[in-house]
């Protein structure tokens, strides 16, 4: 029960984009274009459950070593690993997707989620099954928040806009806005 | 102590990982047009960007698909890269 009281946290209450303001950079970033936001949005959950899971296992060792200062050193390398993979990947299987992603795909690596994830993660004691969950919740989270802004975005491309609010301007105004409807799931869960 | 440790750590982590991307770098391997890699070596490899484009890979990518001229390559100039480019892309032309 309780691993999916986080992974609902992590998705709706905590959402890492709207609430928490964590990755914003590939928000909005590839958020013109559905299928490009679709495509980030599952590549940067692949990255985060498997970064997840093997960031676990590192940090229980760097515990038991007592070499905790190495953590954001080491998790910024198996994070890049999964990112090199995920493109690896996307360039035999998906070339479109790969072209399309542009310096998003490997920017993944820097991207704040990812990395606040894992941390996240040691800090709170989470188990095995519940940092996964908590991953899960979070990369699912990501890639709602870019469909909803995706989705919104393609139909703003068809109405006239006073000449200062095109493009960004009017983007960042929405994801205020769509930031404090998310702030109605506060009530949601109680921790 | 920690300093061991943590270079220990590091090395094996670091070589677990290298080994795992060489490992996929060669399953996932895309074929690409031979010319690409035959201009990349014929560059000067500063990635300098003076030509405009990101990189010599991208640049060398430009040219096999026709996007961009055989000059384009400023700190290859004095030892004449243009000509090579130029050599290696009539003499392997698709036919």
């Amino acid at each position: 029960m309780r691993v999916f009281l986080i992974l609902f946290s992590a998705l709706l209450v905590n959402n890492y984009v709207f609430i928490r303001f964590l990755g914003i950079c590939p928000f909005l970033g590839v958020s013109k274009k559905m299928d490009t936001a679709v495509g980030m949005g599952f590549a940067a959950t692949f990255v985060l459950v498997m970064s997840s899971v093997i960031t676990w296992f590192v940090n229980k060792l760097l515990i038991a070593l007592g070499v905790q200062f190495l953590q954001i050193v080491t998790f910024i390398l198996v994070i890049a690993t999964f990112v090199q993979f995920v493109e690896f990947f996307l360039k035999k299987n998906s070339p479109g997707l790969y072209e399309a992603l542009g310096i998003y795909l490997p920017l993944i690596t820097t991207n704040c989620i990812i990395l606040g994830v894992a941390i996240l993660n040691a800090q709170a004691n989470y188990s095995l099954l519940e940092a996964v969950f908590h991953a899960l919740g979070a990369g699912i989270g990501f890639l709602l928040a870019l469909v909803i802004f995706a989705g919104i975005r393609e139909r703003l491309e068809l109405y006239e806009m006073p000449k200062p609010f095109e493009g960004l301007p009017i983007a960042l105004i929405l994801a205020s806005i769509i930031s404090m409807a998310f702030m109605g799931f506060q009530g949601l869960i109680k921790m | 102590m920690t300093i061991v440790y943590s270079t220990v750590l590091l090395g094996i982590l670091g070589f677990a990982f290298g080994t795992f991307l060489a490992y996929s770098a060669k399953k996932f391997e895309v074929k690409e047009d031979p010319r690409v890699e035959m201009i990349k070596e014929v560059l000067s490899g500063a990635n300098c960007g003076a030509c405009g484009y990101a990189g010599c890979e991208a640049y060398a990518k430009a040219v096999v698909t026709g996007k961009a001229t055989f000059d384009m390559c400023i700190p290859g100039r004095p030892s004449g890269v243009a000509d090579k480019i130029k050599e290696i892309m009539q003499k392997n032309a698709p036919n």
